[in-house]
C-alpha cells in the first residue's frame, strides 16, 4: 500500500544533499539508541521535552573531497497527531547548516514544509530556544507543527553533538 | 528282449509320467498364475495407493495454496485497513464562556457555544477525506411519536420535541481531496466557503477572543453566518513566488446562500384576551441546502492570497450567486472581501473587509407577497385567536464591516516559575485590541402584504460599533483562556436586537457593556 496521504517530500537518499548540496559524498551510519544516548541527548536539550521512541538514529557523514563538512540526522517528532519526518544539517561550528523536511503527515499545517519557514533554523544551535514568538516565526494555525520542528531539530542537534562531536564517532 | 521290455514298460509308465508331470505342471501354472494375480493385485493396490496419496498430496498442497493465499489476502486487507483505521485520526476543538451584560434580558451565564469533531483520513496516496460535525449549545434533543386509536372511534397522532434553546447540530465540513500538484487540489463535498479568511480558518482554539466577529458571525455581513460551509466542488493551490512568496487560490461552484424559512410555534395566554396560537414564517438567508437545490443557478467563491513572506498576507475574495427560491424573482447577493495580516515579531495586526449586496429586495418582496397573498392571517375560534404570519428577515440592500485585531504575544519571565509557567515549554499571554464597524444600508425593517399586493416596506441605515479589549494565556498553543471586555453600540434610540443575531435588547437598548471570560481548547 502506498503510504496514504502522506506528503513525501524527500527520499532518505536524497535528504543530505538537501541539507548540504555542496558536498560530494556522504557515508551513512546508523546510530542505535540507548538508555545512555537518551539519557545524554535528554541532558543537552534542557528544558525542552521531547520523544525518544526511536530504535535508532540515521545519521550522515557530508564530506566535500576528504574534507568532513558536517553532519546530518533524520528526525521523527510528533506534529498535532503524526510525526513528522526531517533532516537536519549541522556544520562544525555546531550551528544548524539546514533543514529540510521529508515527509509531513498532517492534515493541516504543511505549510511548515516551505523553505521560507525552515530558513530561519539556519545558524540555530543548542543554547537558542527555537519556539515560535521567541526565535522563530509562528505559522498561525500549524503552531503545534512550528513546534515540534523545533524540538525534532533540537533533538538532532542534541543527538550529534553525542555522536559525532563528543562521542565515539568523533573524527 | 530286455530293451523291448524296457521300452514296453516305458510306454507303459510314460502316460502315467507324463500325467504327473502334466498334473505338476498345471499346478506350477496355477501357482504362477496365482502369483502373478496376487502379484497384479499387489501392484494394483500400490498403484491405488499411490494414487490414493497423490490425490490427498494434491489436495493438500491445493488446500495450502488456498490457505496461504487467504492468509495473505487477509494479511494484505489487514494491513490496508489496519494502516488506513491507525492513520485515521480524531481530533476536536470546544469552548466555552462566562458572560455578563447591563442588558435587562441577558443573564449573567455560562454559554457552551460548541463542541466540534474532526476526522481526517488518508484514504490512499494523493487521496484525503476530512470531517468536522458540530454540536453548538447542544445539550440533547428528543424526538417522540405516537399513533393510537381515540377513544370512542378515529385516531391520534402525537408528536413531541423535546430539547434545549438554540441547540444545534451542523456538519461544517465534510470533503474528499485529490492532490494533483502543489499548485491543482481537487476538492468535493461540504466545503468552506473562501469568503474572507475567517471562514476559512474560524477553530474558537484558534482565536484569542472569546466572541466571534460580527461581520462574520453577529451580524452577519457574510451572506450567511461562519462557520459557513455550502456543498459543491473546486480547485485549491498554492504557488511558490520567489525565495519568500507564495500565492494561494481556493474556487468552487456551490450550491449557494439561499432565502429558507424557519418556522416559530408561539402559544400565549393573555390576561383579559384570547389565548394565542401564532406561526411566525421567516424567509431569511441561510446556508444552501445539501439536498436538491431550491433554485437553478448555482453560486461561485473565490478567493486568491499572497503571502510575500512568513507571518504577512493580502487576500482578495468574492462570492456571488442566486439567492431567491424559484418561486421568487432571480435576484443574487454580491460579496467581496479584503483581508490581511502583518507580523513584526511578537506584534500582529490581522482584519478584514466585507462588502455584501443583496439585488432586488423589494422584488423579492413583491413577488414573496404575490406567493404568498397575505403577510398576516388570523382568525378567532372561542377563545383562541390564531394567526399566520410571514416575513423576510436579515436582509438589506448593502451591508459592509471590518475587523481588525492588534496582537501582542508577550512572557513575563517572572510568571514562569509559577503555576503559569513551569508545567509548560512555552506558555504565552496575548494582549488584543479589536476593532469592528458595520453599516447597513436600507435594512429591512418591516414588510407587510394583503392580497397579493405590497403594503408595507420600510428600511433603515444603521450603524453597529464594538470595541474589545482583551488578555489570553495560552499554555501551551491548543489551549486558551479568554478575559474580555466589550462595547457594543448601535444608534442611540435604536435596539441593537435588530442588528444582531445574539443580543436581546429591549426597544432603546442601543449599547452593551460585557465582560466575558472563555475557555477554549482543541486536541
Amino acid at each position: 500500500m502506498a503510504s496514504a496521504q502522506e506528503g513525501i517530500f524527500l527520499k532518505e537518499e536524497e535528504a543530505p544533499k538537501a541539507v548540504f548540496p555542496d558536498a560530494t559524498s556522504f557515508l551513512r551510519k546508523v546510530i542505535p539508541s540507548n538508555d545512555d544516548l537518551k539519557d545524554k541527548i535528554k541532558q543537552r536539550m534542557g528544558k525542552t521535552l521531547t520523544s525518544l521512541w526511536e530504535d535508532s538514529y540515521v545519521t550522515f557523514v557530508a564530506k566535500k573531497g576528504e574534507t568532513i563538512l558536517g553532519y546530518a540526522a533524520i528526525i521523527e517528532e510528533i506534529g498535532k497527531h503524526r510525526p513528522i519526518t526531517f533532516i537536519v544539517g549541522v556544520g562544525l561550528d555546531r550551528k544548524i547548516r539546514d533543514a529540510a523536511l521529508m515527509v509531513y503527515r498532517e492534515a493541516y499545517g504543511g505549510e511548515v514544509r516551505d523553505r521560507r519557514f525552515l530558513q530561519q533554523y539556519k545558524g540555530k544551535d543548542l543554547k537558542d530556544p527555537l519556539l515560535p514568538y521567541r526565535d522563530i516565526q509562528n505559522i498561525s494555525s500549524a503552531t503545534m507543527s512550528v513546534e515540534a520542528i523545533g524540538r525534532g531539530s533540537k533533538k538532532a542537534l542534541a543527538l550529534l553533538e553525542v555522536v559525532y562531536f563528543e562521542g565515539t564517532e568523533r573524527k | 528282449m530286455r530293451f523291448v521290455i524296457v521300452i514296453l514298460s516305458s510306454l507303459l509308465v510314460l502316460p502315467a509320467v507324463c500325467a504327473a508331470q502334466e498334473s505338476d505342471l498345471a499346478a506350477e501354472v496355477k501357482e504362477l498364475r496365482a502369483k502373478l494375480e496376487r502379484l497384479e493385485k499387489k501392484m494394483a493396490d500400490e498403484e491405488a495407493q499411490k494414487m490414493k496419496r497423490a490425490e490427498a498430496e494434491k489436495a493438500a498442497i491445493t488446500e495450502q495454496v488456498k490457505k496461504d493465499v487467504m492468509t495473505d489476502v487477509a494479511a494484505k486487507a489487514q494491513s490496508y485497513f489496519g494502516k488506513l483505521i491507525e492513520q485515521t485520526k480524531v481530533g476536536a476543538y470546544g469552548s466555552m464562556r462566562y458572560g455578563t451584560s447591563n442588558l435587562d434580558d441577558l443573564h449573567n451565564t455560562f454559554t457552551f457555544r460548541r463542541f466540534v469533531m474532526t476526522v481526517d483520513s488518508p484514504i490512499y496516496e494523493r487521496l484525503k477525506a476530512y470531517m468536522e460535525l458540530e454540536f453548538e449549545r447542544f445539550t440533547s434533543l428528543e424526538l417522540d411519536k405516537k399513533l393510537t386509536r381515540t377513544a370512542g372511534g378515529g385516531l391520534t397522532s402525537e408528536v413531541a420535541i423535546e430539547g434545549t434553546a438554540k441547540s444545534e447540530i451542523s456538519m461544517e465540513q465534510a470533503w474528499m481531496q485529490y492532490d494533483i500538484a502543489d499548485w491543482l487540489k481537487f476538492r468535493g463535498g461540504a466545503v468552506l466557503v473562501p469568503l474572507g479568511r475567517f471562514n476559512i480558518n474560524h477553530d474558537d482554539n484558534r482565536w484569542d477572543l472569546p466572541r466571534r466577529s460580527l461581520v462574520d458571525k453577529g451580524t452577519p455581513v457574510l451572506p450567511t453566518t461562519a462557520a459557513w460551509p455550502e456543498l459543491g466542488a473546486g480547485f485549491l493551490g498554492d504557488i511558490a513566488i520567489g525565495n519568500t512568496g507564495k500565492l494561494t487560490y481556493q474556487a468552487y461552484v456551490m450550491n449557494g446562500v439561499a432565502l429558507n424559512s424557519e418556522i416559530e410555534q408561539i402559544g400565549q395566554t393573555r390576561a383579559g384576551d384570547t389565548t394565542k396560537l401564532a406561526y411566525e414564517v421567516k424567509l431569511q438567508p441561510s446556508r444552501g441546502t445539501f439536498s436538491d437545490d431550491v433554485k437553478r443557478g448555482k453560486a461561485i467563491g473565490t478567493r486568491w492570497a499572497y503571502s510575500p513572506g512568513l507571518g504577512d498576507e493580502i487576500g482578495a475574495s468574492v462570492y456571488w450567486g442566486r439567492y431567491t427560491p424559484d418561486f421568487l424573482p432571480n435576484k443574487p447577493v454580491f460579496s467581496f472581501a479584503i483581508d490581511g495580516k502583518k507580523t513584526w515579531g511578537p506584534f500582529e495586526i490581522e482584519g478584514q473587509y466585507v462588502n455584501t449586496q443583496w439585488s432586488g429586495v423589494r422584488g423579492v418582496a413583491r413577488g414573496l407577497a404575490q406567493r404568498a397573498i397575505s403577510s398576516s392571517s388570523e382568525a378567532e375560534i372561542g377563545d383562541v385567536e390564531t394567526e399566520v404570519e410571514f416575513e423576510l428577515a436579515n436582509l438589506a440592500s448593502r451591508k459592509q464591516g471590518y475587523w481588525v485585531d492588534f496582537r501582542y504575544h508577550f512572557w513575563p519571565d517572572f510568571l514562569s516559575n509559577t503555576i503559569f509557567g513551569k508545567h509548560f515549554p512555552n506558555p504565552q499571554l496575548i494582549a488584543t485590541f479589536r476593532a469592528e464597524q458595520v453599516w447597513f444600508s436600507e435594512l429591512l425593517n418591516s414588510v407587510a402584504f394583503t392580497g397579493g399586493a405590497l403594503t408595507d416596506f420600510r428600511t433603515e441605515n444603521r450603524l453597529l460599533n464594538r470595541f474589545t479589549l482583551g488578555l489570553t494565556y495560552r499554555p501551551v498553543p491548543l489551549v486558551a483562556l479568554q478575559l474580555a471586555y466589550e462595547y457594543t453600540r448601535t444608534n442611540r434610540g435604536k435596539s441593537l436586537s435588530s442588528v444582531t443575531n445574539f443580543l436581546p435588547a429591549r426597544d432603546g437598548e442601543y449599547f452593551q457593556n460585557a465582560v466575558l471570560m472563555g475557555l477554549t481548547f482543541g486536541f
